[in-house]
This record gives C-alpha cells, sequence and structure tokens, in this order.
C-alpha cells in the first residue's frame, strides 16, 4: 500500500506540477490570474491531436505550441494589458476567453471524446507498481522545465527583469525595466508552460472540450497552496495535492470520489495557519 | 413658490421627480425598469417571458448580494454558490422533515446561509486576495463532497424534487420575485450607501488605514460576509422552489461563477451595476437560444468586447458618459445641461479663443 | 427583443403549414453525443411517419413537426427547465421526448406536468424520475412515461447476468474456482443499490448467488478524470473481474488507463462511454475487451425491426444509434399509435392510449408498467452485453441465457472473451 502511495503520488505530482508551473509564471511576474491557463493546455491537446493527423510527432508538437503561445500573446496584447488595472475585469476576461477557447473547440472538433497516442506507450513496474512509461516522462518533463525556468529566472539578465518586475512594479520601472517587456516574457513562458503541459499530459487525458474545468481547480489549488507567485511553492503545492488524493483513495477505497474534497480541505486548513502559503512571501505594496 | 411644500405632498413628490429624477439619465432609467417590472405583466402574460423575467430578477438579487461582499469590501468570492445552494437544500430539507411552507423554510434557509457566511468569513480574515477567493471556491467543492456522501439525506447527484411551488402561478411567483427582489436590492443599495457601505468602501482601499483609525475591521467584513450570504441564500432558496429541485448544480463552480461575470459586467461596487448586468446578460443568452451552437460563443464574444471597451462595467461606463460632476458643488447633472443644475456653474469650459 | 425572436421564430415553424400539424418537442444536450442521437432518432421516425401519409388520429390526418430544444442540462439545469417552458409556451409543442441528466430530468418534467404535457423520456435511467411520483400523485404526473434506458434497477439485474457471464469464462478458462471481483462503481445515487445487490449476489453460493469473493469496492467520482490509483489498489486487491459502474465521463480514463496498464482483471459491467462507436477512439485503442451493456450491437437481431432501424440510421446520420436514438424513435412511434388509439390530441386521452401500449421497437417489446415505465424481462426489453473485440463491438449476451422454462439466444451473439493479459496472467 505504502509503495502504491508513494508511485502513484509521486507520477500524480508530476502532472499536476507541470500543470501549475506556467500559472505561478504567470501569476508571479504579470500578476495576472489566468483562468484560462488551462484552456491554453486544452488548446494544445487539441493542436496536438489535429496536426498529429497530418505530420509527424515533433513537428505537431511544435506547431502546437506555436499556437498556443500566438494565442496567449494575441489575449495579452489586445485583453489583458489595457486591463490591467481592473483587477475583477481580467479575472472575467480570462474566464471568457476559456469559454471562448471551449467554444471553438465544441465547434471545430465536437463534443465527442478523443484521444493522442503517448509517445511512450506501455508501462513499467516500479516498485511492484504499474506506472504508464508516459507518466514518467510527464514526471521527468516537469523536473526539466522546473530546472530551466529556474536558470532563466536566476542565471540571466531577462530572468533578472522579470524577479524585479514581480518584486516591486515601481521600484523596477524607475531603474529602467520595462514592465510591458517583462510581462510579455512572463505570459509567453507561462503560456508556453500551458501548451507543454499539454503535450506531455494529453496522452494521458481525454480529449473533450470541458476538459479544463478539472485541471483549473487543481492547478488553482496547487498555486495557492504553495505561496502565489512562488515556483518552487506551485510545484510543493501540486506533490501536497496529489499525495492527498492518492493517500484518499488507497486508506478510504469506498470514498474515493472525495479526493477532491479531501484536497481542498488541506487547502482551506493549510491557509488558516500560514495565510500567504507555504512558500509565498508578503509583497510590500500589497499589504 | 409661494408656499413651502410639504415632504411627501403630491406637488412635493412631482417637483422631485421633475428635478431630482427625471433630470438624471441614471435616475431616469432606474424608475423606468422599475415600473417595467411592476407593469411589464400588463403587457404580456406569456409564461416563459415571465419566467425569464423572474429568473432574471432572482439572479440578479443574487449578483447584488456578491456585489455587497466582492465589490465593495474587495472581498473577492468565487464560491458564492455555496451559500445559494445551500439555502436551497436547507429549504428542501426542512420542507421535508417538518412539512413547513415555503415562506417559512426559505427565510429559514436564508439565515442558514447566513451562519455559513460567518463561518467561512472566520478563515477568510487571515487571508487576502487570491488567497481568500481560492478558499471561497473550496467550499461549494467540499460541500458537494458532502452531498454525495450522505445520498439517503441529500438525494446525491438528483438532488431533492418535488418541492413545494412559491405561487399557484407564474404570475403570482413573478410578482413575489420581482417584490422580494426590488425591497432586497433597496436594503442592499441602502445600506452600501450608509457608513456601513463607506468602511467596505474603504476596506477595500486600505484595510490598515481603517483599521488605523480605531474601525474594528473584523466586524465589518463579518457583516458583510453575513449579509451578502443572506441574500444570497435568499435567492437560492427561491430558486429551488421556482425550479422545484435543489441539486448539486446549484453548488456547481458554474454557478459561482455567474454573479461574477454578470456583476463585473454591470459594475461592481455599485448594486445598480450588478442588477443591470445581469438583467442584460441573462435574456441576452436566452435570446441566444435562436443560434443554439453559436449561443456560448457569443455570448463569451460579447463580454470579452465589452469589458475591453468598459472596463469599469456596463453601467459605469455608460453613466460616466451620459452624466457628469458640477466642478464646483459635486452635484450630478445629466450631459445635455450647459451649466449645474444646483449652483449654476458652466459645466463646459471651453477654451475661448483670445484676441489680442 | 426575446419577443420578437419567439414570434419571428413562431412564424417560421409554425406558419404557412395547412395541413394539420403535430409539434413534438425533442429535448436533450444537442452538443452531446446523448442529445444528439436523440434528435437523429426522432428524426428518422418522423421522416418515415411522414412518408407513410403522417398520423391518423380520429379522421384527420397530422403531419408531425418536431422542434429542436436544446437544453444545455449538462451545465445549467435552470437552463434546461426553462428551454422547456420555451417549448411549451412559445414554440407550442404539444408532446415532449427526450432527456438525458437525472437532475435536469427531474426539473423539465415538473414543467411538463405543470402544463400536463405528455413526455416521454428517453436518456434518463433514475427510477425515483418515475417511482414515487407518478404512482404517489397520478393526476400530476401521470403525463410522464419512460422508454428507454431501463430502470436503473433493471440496468443492474441485467449488467450482474453479464457479470455472471464473466465469472464463469474466468472459471471456465483461469481455472480458479472462487475468482475475486472488485467493485469499481461512481459515487451516485443511481448506483448505490447496484453496489449493494452486486456485493451481496457475488458472495452468495450459488445457485442464487455466484459463489465468488468480493475484492473491495472503490468509489470514484463520476467525472474524475484519473483512475489509476484506483486501478493500482484493485491490481493489489487480487482481483481476476472489475465490474464497473460507470455512466458518467469516468469511464473514459477507466478504460484507457485499465487497457494501458493491463490490469490483470477483465472488466465487465455497466461502462455507458464504452456503448458508444467512438470508444476506441477515445481510448487510443486501450479499451479493447472492456464489456459492458448496451442496447444495440452490430448485426444481432434483437426484433425484427432492429436490422432495418441500424441499417437507415447508419446510411442516414453515418453513425451507429446508441440507446437515446433507438429510445427517441421508438418513443415517436408509441406517440404516434397511442394518438391513433385515442383518436384525438387531448393529453389526457393520449396518456390512456399511451398506458395500452404493446409496441415492438428496434430494442425491444415495450409494454408501461403502473409507474409507466418500461417493463424489464426475456420477451420485453433486457438489453444486451457488448464487448470491444478485433476493433469492433462484438455482442455476448444474451447466449442460451435460460429463464424458467425458456432459453433467450439472439442470433450474431457470439461467446465472451478473456482479455489475452489476462489469461496469461491468471493461467496456472
Amino acid at each position: 500500500m505504502l509503495s502504491a502511495i508513494l508511485v502513484n503520488g509521486l507520477v500524480l505530482s508530476g502532472i499536476y506540477g507541470m500543470l501549475a508551473l506556467g500559472f505561478a509564471l504567470t501569476y508571479g511576474v504579470a500578476r495576472i490570474l489566468n483562468l484560462a491557463h488551462t484552456a491554453f493546455y486544452m488548446a494544445a491537446a487539441y493542436g496536438l491531436f489535429f496536426f498529429l493527423g497530418r505530420m509527424g510527432f515533433a513537428p505537431a508538437a511544435l506547431l502546437a505550441s506555436l499556437l498556443v503561445l500566438l494565442i496567449a500573446l494575441a489575449a495579452y496584447k489586445l485583453l489583458l494589458e489595457p486591463l490591467r488595472e481592473h483587477e475583477a475585469t481580467v479575472l472575467i476576461v480570462t474566464i471568457a476567453l476559456a469559454l471562448l477557447l471551449q467554444e471553438a473547440v465544441l465547434l471545430l472538433f465536437g463534443a465527442h471524446f478523443r484521444s493522442v497516442p503517448a509517445l511512450l506507450p506501455g508501462f513499467v513496474e516500479v516498485f511492484g507498481v504499474r506506472v504508464a512509461q508516459q507518466a514518467l516522462l510527464a514526471l521527468l518533463f516537469a523536473g526539466v522545465v522546473l530546472l530551466l525556468a529556474w536558470a532563466l529566472l536566476k542565471g540571466t539578465r531577462l530572468g533578472l527583469g522579470i524577479r524585479a518586475a514581480a518584486q516591486d512594479q515601481e521600484a523596477a520601472e524607475l531603474v529602467g525595466i520595462s514592465l510591458s517587456r517583462a510581462g510579455n516574457w512572463a505570459v509567453g513562458l507561462g503560456a508556453f508552460l500551458a501548451a507543454l503541459a499539454g503535450l506531455a499530459v494529453a496522452p494521458m487525458a481525454t480529449l473533450e472540450p470541458h476538459m479544463w474545468n478539472a485541471p483549473l481547480l487543481v492547478v488553482l489549488a496547487a498555486v495557492v497552496l504553495g505561496g502565489l507567485g512562488s515556483l518552487p511553492g506551485a510545484l510543493l503545492g501540486a506533490v501536497v495535492l496529489a499525495f492527498a488524493e492518492v493517500t484518499v483513495v488507497n486508506l478510504v477505497p469506498g470514498g474515493a470520489f472525495l479526493r477532491t474534497a479531501v484536497a481542498l480541505l488541506i487547502l482551506v486548513l493549510v491557509l488558516v495557519f500560514r495565510p500567504e502559503g507555504l512558500f509565498g512571501t508578503a509583497f510590500a505594496e500589497e499589504r | 413658490m409661494t408656499s413651502p411644500l410639504r415632504i411627501w405632498s403630491l406637488p412635493w413628490a412631482l417637483r422631485y421627480l421633475k428635478h431630482e429624477v427625471l433630470a438624471l439619465p441614471g435616475r431616469t432609467a432606474a424608475l423606468l425598469f422599475v415600473l417595467f417590472l411592476l407593469l411589464f405583466p400588463l403587457f404580456s402574460q406569456d409564461p416563459y417571458l415571465l419566467r425569464v423575467l423572474t429568473l432574471t430578477a432572482l439572479f440578479a438579487l443574487y449578483a447584488a448580494s456578491w456585489d455587497l461582499l466582492s465589490g465593495y469590501t474587495g472581498q473577492v468570492s468565487l464560491g458564492h454558490a455555496f451559500f445559494f445552494g445551500l439555502a436551497g437544500y436547507a429549504s428542501a430539507i426542512l420542507g421535508r422533515e417538518l412539512g413547513l411552507p415555503p415562506a417559512l423554510t426559505i427565510p429559514s434557509g436564508a439565515l442558514l446561509a447566513t451562519l455559513a457566511g460567518v463561518l467561512v468569513g472566520l478563515p477568510s480574515l487571515r487571508l487576502r486576495g487570491p488567497y481568500l477567493s481560492l478558499v471561497t471556491l473550496a467550499f461549494p467543492i467540499i460541500a458537494t463532497g458532502l452531498i454525495f456522501l450522505f445520498p439517503r439525506f441529500t438525494g446525491g447527484e438528483l438532488g431533492l424534487s418535488g418541492l413545494p411551488r412559491l405561487g399557484q402561478s407564474r404570475l403570482e411567483e413573478y410578482y413575489l420575485v420581482v417584490g422580494i427582489f426590488l425591497l432586497s436590492v433597496l436594503f442592499l443599495w441602502k445600506l452600501a450607501g450608509s457608513r456601513v457601505g463607506l468602511f467596505f468602501h474603504a476596506i477595500r482601499e486600505d484595510e490598515v488605514a481603517v483599521r488605523m483609525v480605531g474601525v474594528n475591521t473584523v466586524r465589518y467584513k463579518l457583516l458583510a460576509f453575513a449579509v451578502s450570504a443572506f441574500f444570497a441564500g435568499l435567492s437560492g432558496g427561491l430558486h429551488a422552489h421556482y425550479l422545484r429541485v435543489a441539486g448539486p448544480d446549484s453548488l456547481s463552480l458554474f454557478n459561482s461563477i455567474q454573479p461574477v461575470i454578470w456583476s463585473v459586467f454591470g459594475g461592481i461596487a455599485t448594486i445598480y451595476g450588478p442588477v443591470a448586468g445581469t438583467f442584460l446578460l441573462f435574456p441576452f443568452l436566452e435570446a441566444l437560444r435562436v443560434a443554439e451552437e453559436l449561443r456560448m460563443l457569443a455570448f463569451a464574444l460579447l463580454i470579452l468586447l465589452v469589458m475591453r471597451f468598459l472596463p469599469q462595467g456596463v453601467v459605469r461606463g455608460v453613466l460616466e458618459r451620459l452624466e457628469e460632476e458640477c466642478p464646483r458643488c459635486k452635484v450630478k447633472n445629466a450631459f445635455t445641461r450647459k451649466a449645474c443644475r444646483a449652483c449654476g456653474v458652466p459645466l463646459h469650459l471651453e477654451a475661448r479663443e483670445v484676441k489680442p | 427583443m426575446v419577443r420578437m425572436a419567439a414570434l419571428v421564430l413562431g412564424l417560421v415553424l409554425g406558419g404557412g403549414s395547412l395541413a394539420q400539424v403535430l409539434r413534438i418537442g425533442v429535448v436533450g444536450p444537442m452538443a452531446f453525443v446523448q442529445g444528439e442521437h436523440t434528435w437523429y432518432g426522432a428524426t428518422l421516425a418522423a421522416e418515415e411517419l411522414n412518408r407513410a401519409g403522417g398520423v391518423l388520429v380520429g379522421n384527420q390526418r397530422y403531419r408531425i413537426e418536431l422542434v429542436r430544444v436544446d437544453t444545455n442540462e449538462m451545465t445549467s439545469v435552470t437552463d434546461a427547465a426553462t428551454a422547456v417552458e420555451r417549448a411549451i409556451t412559445a414554440q407550442r409543442v404539444d408532446f415532449l421526448i427526450g432527456g438525458f441528466r437525472s437532475e435536469a430530468v427531474l426539473a423539465m418534467t415538473e414543467v411538463a406536468a405543470d402544463y400536463k404535457k405528455p413526455f416521454i423520456i428517453t436518456g434518463a435511467a433514475l427510477d425515483g424520475i418515475l417511482a414515487g411520483r407518478v404512482d404517489r400523485n397520478y393526476e400530476r404526473f401521470k403525463y410522464l412515461f419512460r422508454v428507454s434506458p431501463t430502470k436503473s434497477s433493471d440496468l443492474a439485474r441485467t449488467s450482474l447476468l453479464l457479470l455472471g457471464e464473466v465469472i464463469q469464462a474466468v472459471r471456465r478458462d483461469l481455472r480458479i474456482e472462487r475468482p475475486k471481483v472488485a467493485i469499481l462503481a461512481e459515487r451516485a445515487a443511481w448506483a448505490d443499490p447496484l453496489v449493494e445487490t452486486a456485493s451481496r449476489l457475488i458472495a452468495a453460493p450459488p445457485p442464487q448467488g455466484y459463489g465468488a469473493e468480493v475484492a473491495g469496492t472503490w468509489r470514484p467520482s463520476a467525472t474524475a478524470t484519473d483512475v489509476t490509483p484506483e486501478l493500482t489498489a484493485i491490481q493489489r486487491a487480487g482481483a481476476q473481474v472489475i465490474f464497473t459502474v460507470l455512466s458518467g465521463p469516468v469511464g473514459v480514463p477507466f478504460g484507457r488507463d485499465w487497457g494501458r496498464l493491463k490490469i490483470p482483471a477483465a472488466a465487465v459491467g455497466i461502462n455507458v462511454e464504452a456503448q458508444q462507436e467512438t470508444w476506441l477512439k477515445a481510448t487510443d485503442n486501450l479499451g479493447a475487451y472492456v464489456a459492458t451493456l448496451n442496447t444495440l450491437a452490430p448485426a444481432v437481431a434483437i426484433t425484427p425491426k432492429t436490422i432495418p432501424f441500424i441499417t437507415n440510421f447508419q446510411a442516414r446520420f453515418k453513425q451507429f444509434p446508441i440507446y437515446t436514438a433507438s429510445g427517441a424513435y421508438g418513443a415517436l412511434y408509441i406517440l404516434a399509435e397511442a394518438l391513433n388509439r385515442a383518436g384525438t390530441t387531448a393529453a389526457d386521452a393520449v396518456v390512456r392510449a399511451l398506458e395500452a401500449t404493446d409496441y415492438t421497437g428496434p430494442a425491444g417489446r415495450i409494454v408501461f408498467d403502473k409507474t409507466h415505465d418500461v417493463t424489464w424481462g426475456p420477451g420485453y426489453t433486457t438489453g444486451l452485453g457488448v464487448q470491444w473485440v478485433e476493433g469492433r463491438m462484438q455482442a455476448f449476451w444474451p447466449r442460451n441465457w435460460r429463464v424458467g422454462d425458456r432459453v433467450v439466444s439472439y442470433a450474431g451473439v457470439r461467446p465472451y472473451q478473456l482479455p489475452p493479459w489476462v489469461v496469461e496472467a491468471w493461467r496456472r
């Protein structure tokens, strides 16, 4: 039982973490609570599905991520950036954006369930627990992406600018950092991560126009649990949620349907005792 | 004026109407809106139209209750369906177990929602911004889990059906709901305009500053939660009895997001904004039934476009163009006026060409 | 604006027809396959009936006109109830058929009962939609009928018979005397009695029970998107059979993960997603060997009307019909025959005529019981057991099904096959 919890929990963490990273990045830098994040992930999955019927995996994956990047940047330039001062408005604009993508997918592909073949089919046994190879790939992917994002943010000038903008927008502007450029990068990277998540996770998900709903909840919970804007926090939040869910299924099989509810209950409890999340810091401007 | 006018006398009312209501486009629209709602059945008693208006009024109250909490105090609730759905369930269960009529069970359900509001509000006191929103988001989902845990009591995924009707006919139900809606919104509007409302505003703008001047912000935040939850519960109870089903659908994420969309569309922190937003969007979505496949697409596009160009919401965006404030005495004036209706100061100071 | 739209629509739909017209609302979530097939099934029947000269009521011939009512019931129950009221009042339909999500059907039928409009349900399975309403409050709810699917307690009976078939196969092919059965049932009120009965029956000694062992019961959410932890636990519990009770979208991740991880336990029971032609596409072909209860299967003649219905349906819509299609098709014929017998379109008389229905349709013979529900049993409607083998849906039940002194078998039914990896894992 312990090994089952451990292995399944880890695999699920990879999937959740992959989804949460991009969201955390977008919020951390551009201060946009992007509820369309998982809709971008859906767009990538459908993009992959569409292009795979016409070409090999590599070009299809590339085209799908470019498509998502394009949608995200256009949405940012045309809709989100001009509205940044109106927080509530940004919130529902992102909801409307997600709805728009959902309906577009519905019109183009219909409501039928579809699937994308796995890059690595089959399974391996880890401590006697069967794990899909694709799931391990996603886990690996999540780790690599986290490291790359880390390197970018800590090791480059661009990263410095992004972090400065995240910490104190006015001060950053005073020392000559272009907020709009930093925002562009953050939104672009965030959407790109959503697209990568779509490519990595799509073979383990069912493609349908409402597929963005369930992961959105998980992403929001993970990111808030870990502390908004913190990348390692987002990953940690994903790990906590994933293990909570897997433990519920293993300990109370008759209550497996409660896994989301229990995970959210943990979220509420954690936040009551640590209101800024596990890794979050309170910024001066927000006090 | 020969003799002073007695307040509430007919000539006074007429004068008030002329100078204080009809003089301003916003107030005129509000008056016309109320008259429209009250007189609509004289022109049509089509049950479908009555149903759409009844549901719109019901949801407008729901949106206004969200606005009191989230628009005014800035505690953005993404889980308002918790209060809405809880009250519906409570009313249904009270009716079933004790055999009480809706006239008693709906207020009881709303009171229970109020209690829930305080309970949700308590952990939220420590939380701020998105953290608070996410915690509120969690509550209806946890509640849904509980509903599925006790299907014998709650009906599981089916919900509780066969609730008693609100009235004998669609017309009766219409007037009941519209009456409650108008009175409740009036109350919310008065509350928001009172001293309490001022504190709500201030808490959103700078909570620390408000605390510094000696205001107990905890009490006001809990008050906002309680009042908002009460009216959300009231509309939830009415909704359950109108549909005669209290089901898990009332706790769905969709139902939590809806009041946010309506309110932001109309303009937050106004009370009338959410009402207008609901009365624009809900019937619009109904009218779109003629194009079923494009319905949600058109809905999403409309929201995107309107929000892009009127980010403060439709009502505020439009009113800002129709009314302007006198620079000297701060009285509102219709945009057509050249001089302030109260103090006579010219409103448009055009740059005059200075001749040498 | 709403009024204008309704008026214009009313003119377009209702105006200009000189012959007498019967307006029938077809309700369902039209963006989803269940709603779409309700519409298709009804369309096929309406076209056939109209081509044959319409419906004779008294001495007046009526042409059938279908009104498509998109309920959006998956997202909003409020929307669904409003759509029905709009159909009845603004679009002036006299009869309604369709409905899928149980919670929404409850709300919609309340509206129909308010207006005393007959409503024939073709998609929602819950017992409580009729039982407890039609019998206890006959005057209000006598307008409700159901032709498909059979009520959930009857779905339970068929699915347990399918389970018996698979347990037999395990005994025969794997030589395991007391197989272990894991129950994987979505958390839903309709599934609860089924879980209870199944647990009792599996463990009870034959001939009443199956003399097997319950390995455990897992209850995921109907909308779960991942059931790997459940499947891992089932594998570790040493089950040879998984009895599935899944009506929601969770059926797809189940089939996919089950096939990808090659869980060594045969899956049988109810999996609504596996009833559809798109199953293999939805699961990336990993859902092969999944077995489920179904209403129709290719090339299986339940009644003489089955094959012609399937052929015509496929020719017209290029898809294999699901149960809402055969249900709506049957419902329209049942309604037409009842109108003909009643000799009037007055609702109360039509209800009396509907109660006397004895109609043989594509999915079986339909006779209503006291609660206006479909009668289950051999010679009436029972459903089929199907399995996904060799890239297609293949029926495996009823085959030599003994009930009392009769044996039920349909042509085109072949024996159940255990998944090869299950055989490999357990064969001694």
